[in-house]
């Protein structure tokens, strides 16, 4: 069964189209990146299916349970980490999760050990007693995860959790949300840092506009196997970098597209990796001393833009969705 | 490192009644008017008992106890629910709470509990100074008592406006109500104090010994008012935030159909006063159709499920109760017109005895449809959902503005005949029956006619949103043809 399951769901503020016709599905226990522009619908969708919003057509689905229809019980499954959120004044950080924990039913002895657990889980300890207005952004960001957390939900929906944290706030967020998902959680995470979501999710969902442009796996947007025209390759040399330019403009299939510092960068027009090797041995007979060639590896803003682009041009950038198999909970 | 866990709340209490005792008891404001309610009382009372020769110190005193309180417990305390709610959307705080198994209702509930036990907190407080003072002599215990409970619970029902309308953003209804606001509740409850029964007693003291069964009887209407309101406004606020899915506007419009309904049997028995049966069908009705006027909830299945459900009956019975702003504007017209049926049906059976003549009628007429003009304006002006209740006010205090002027004008002037200029408003036919010279009989006629163009416009519009809507009613329906 898929941890969520979103079919034909639109949703219209009077003339807006928020969201327009997005069907996706996510496995039980995979981590699912949110990728998309500001305003193309991200938030929109997770606050349909963490019970907070409504669509104006089509389904949402939490481990099968209708958002609209059982609301209650999508809400015993769900743990919602907003984008932002304000914290209470005159509430100390272990009053707030007190305060959650009584909300979510926790009584007596079974409170304070849940509170415990998801304290120590998020760092919180040392700051028991501080205000929660008083936390920085780091801090605040580890408060919500811990409410999040409470009720050891089985789906987490985070509508970007990194947004504003330092690299050190943001490497323990990682470190966290890594954590979850090694513990079967699965994952719904919204983000612009590309980068870290590549490391972090199984597959990934772009948004814009309203509609999925690409369901896939962050490794084959990386690989740009997707991309039209070719594979990208780095080619260094021992020697005059020119000689590289050089070579490529009196070969077949191989197109020279810039220099650098030791060779350049080359794109070969075909995804057959012999063909790949056949233009290495070819550089080498005719006495190119390569030292480095390697497939390039597009990094996942390129990948956006790239899908982003084609859509532009007028193709369907929708790819099948190459869904990862669950390797916990299935 | 070990955690000091908290002990100071029971399990018992309600989550939301704990949070909000953790925060306001530790909020300035809250400490503020605490210690200097204090320390005031203790400097007064020293003073009193310095100068305890005169023979009326000990009323003084009681005089002073109560201006004191009422301050705290009337102004300060109410006010401090202005921001009970939008706080906590304004932080999308609130979004985190309704996905815990608290309950908009309980939100809101605990929120309004939270304050009035602050204000019970000072209440005891002052106890002590009560207690003292009856040594100063010339203490009515019954009365004072009865006013000091008066006073708490009137501030029971002020804070659950506040924390009611809280729940609307809208920057113009914070701002409207304490400006606006609470000189009408001002008047509102000095209009309560002054019907006929409360006008036969003698003083103020009177009113509050409860020694007549007019007094009682007015403390009781008073006391079942105020509850009333109060909980119309804490339903107001629940349905403000409530997830869509759910239906608050059923209960309450259900409660005042109801109270209608019963009403119309005891006032046609002849065994309540007829001014009280009036005070008492305006108390149910006003604050209802305000309310369901401006409700702004779209139509989703779950909440149309258990309509659906039973049939055609159901279908329409549901779009009088939905929570959405189509229904509301039909279930404010039906329980508008069971109250004009209520004043003229009575008006016709007790016409001899009654002092109402057909000026009164115009009077109703006017302020029924005053009701429903901010209303059809807000139809095809100010569409935005989330503001509608702000909107709504805005138009309904410009009415009253523009009555005032009116009034002004006409009585300034010896000709009224400009006044027909504004007769789209149905309140400028209340500056109208100040000109002396108007015919009643047309004033009726016109009044009338404004009000029934009014309500079909407002019947159109709420017929084209419902047609809209048919959708959704559709996609229970075939929902409700499958198999489970």
């Amino acid at each position: 069964m898929s941890a969520l399951k979103v079919n034909n769901l639109h949703r219209y503020f009077g003339a807006l189209q928020a969201v327009n016709g997005v069907t996706f599905e996510i496995p039980n226990g995979s981590v699912c990146g949110f990728v998309g522009a500001n305003g193309a619908g991200k938030t929109t969708t997770m606050r349909i299916l963490a019970t907070l919003d409504y669509p104006t057509l089509g389904s949402a689905e939490v481990c099968g349970i209708n958002v609209v229809h059982q609301p209650s019980e999508v809400r015993r499954l769900i743990g919602w980490m907003p984008d932002h959120f304000g914290n209470y004044e005159h509430m100390t950080v272990l009053e707030y999760l007190d305060f959650y924990a009584r909300a979510l039913g926790y009584k007596g002895k079974d409170r304070r050990k849940r509170i415990d657990e998801v304290m120590d889980f998020t760092d919180l300890i040392p700051l028991a007693d501080r205000f929660s207005n008083k936390l920085s952004k780091g801090m605040t960001q580890r408060l919500g995860l811990g409410r999040a957390l409470l009720q050891d939900p089985q789906v987490l929906v985070m509508d970007e959790p990194a947004a504003g944290l330092d690299p050190k706030a943001r490497v323990e967020l990682k470190h966290l949300i890594r954590v979850l998902a090694q513990e079967g959680k699965t994952i719904f995470i919204s983000s612009h840092i590309l980068s870290e979501l590549g490391e972090m999710c199984d597959s990934l969902l772009f948004i814009n506009n309203g509609r999925i442009v690409h369901h896939g796996d962050a490794e084959t947007l990386k690989r740009g196997s997707d991309s039209v025209g070719g594979v990208l390759y780095d080619v260094q040399v021992d020697g005059d970098p020119q000689l590289v330019s050089d070579w490529s403009v009196l070969q077949p299939n191989v197109e020279f597209l810039e220099s650098r510092k030791l060779g350049g960068r080359i794109r070969i027009d075909t995804q057959d990796p012999t063909k790949a090797a056949d233009v290495l041995a070819r550089m080498i007979k005719d006495g190119l001393r390569v030292t480095e060639f390697h497939r390039e590896q597009r990094n996942l803003e390129d990948a956006f833009i790239d899908i982003l682009g084609r859509l532009d041009a007028g193709e369907n950038a929708l790819t099948p969705p190459p869904l990862p198999q669950s390797s916990n909970n299935e | 490192m070990p955690i000091t866990h908290l002990t100071d709340f029971s399990d018992k209490l309600s989550p939301m009644l704990v949070k909000e005792l953790r925060q306001g008891l530790r909020a300035k404001t809250f400490i503020a008017v605490f210690l200097s309610l204090q320390v005031f009382l203790a400097v007064m009372l020293f003073s009193a008992g310095a100068a305890s020769t005169s023979d009326h110190v000990g009323s003084v005193v009681s005089g002073i106890i109560f201006t004191f309180f009422a301050i705290a417990v009337l102004l300060i305390q109410p006010l401090r629910g202005i921001g009970a709610l939008s706080s906590e959307v304004k932080g999308n705080t609130i979004d985190m709470m309704v996905l815990t198994r608290l309950s908009a209702w309980r939100i809101v509930f605990g929120k309004w509990v939270a304050i009035v036990s602050q204000s019970a907190l000072l209440l005891s407080t002052i106890i002590p100074y009560l207690i003292l003072r009856y040594f100063f002599g010339g203490m009515n215990l019954v009365a004072e008592l009865t006013l000091l409970i008066s006073m708490f619970l009137t501030s029971m029902a002020l804070t659950a406006i506040t924390v009611g309308l809280s729940g609307c953003s809208s920057i113009i209804v914070r701002a409207l109500l304490p400006i606006f606001g609470l000189p009408v509740l001002m008047w509102t409850v000095a209009a309560m104090f002054l019907f006929r029964g409360f006008r036969s007693s003698s003083g103020f003291t009177d009113i509050f010994a409860l020694d007549s069964t007019n007094s009682r009887i007015g403390m009781a209407v008073y006391v079942g008012a105020i509850t009333y309101l109060g909980g119309s406004m804490l339903s107001l606020g629940t349905s403000l935030i409530a997830p869509a899915a759910e239906n608050h506007a059923l209960v309450r419009r259900l409660v005042a159909l109801a109270a209608m309904l019963i009403l119309l049997p005891l006032g046609y028995s002849g065994k309540i006063d007829y001014e009280l049966f009036y005070l008492l069908t305006i108390i149910i009705a006003v604050p209802a159709i305000l309310i369901a006027l401006t409700e702004s909830a779209p139509l989703v299945a779950t909440v149309c499920k258990p309509f659906v459900k039973r049939g055609i009956l159901g279908k329409s019975i549901g779009w009088f109760l939905y929570p959405t702003w189509a229904s509301g504007i039909l279930c404010s017209i039906l329980i508008g017109l069971i109250g004009l049926a209520i004043f003229f049906s009575l008006e016709m059976l007790n016409g001899s005895v009654s002092p109402w003549d057909r000026g009164e009628f115009i009077v109703i007429l006017a302020i029924f449809g005053g009701l429903f003009f901010p209303a059809a304006w807000q139809a095809f002006l100010f569409r935005g959902e989330g503001q509608r209740i702000g909107h709504y006010l805005l138009l309904l205090v410009g009415s009253f503005v523009m009555l005032g002027i009116l009034t002004a004008l006409s009585e300034s002037m010896d000709n009224g005949l400009f006044l027909w200029f504004f007769a789209w408003n149905p309140l400028a036919f209340l500056a109208m029956l100040s000109d002396h010279k108007a015919d009643k009989e047309v004033l009726f006629g016109a009044v009338a006619i404004v009000d029934a163009l009014l309500l079909i416009l407002l019947i159109t519009r709420a017929l084209i949103d419902i047609r809209k809507s048919a959708s959704v009613i559709r996609e229970v329906e075939i929902s409700l043809k499958k198999p489970e």
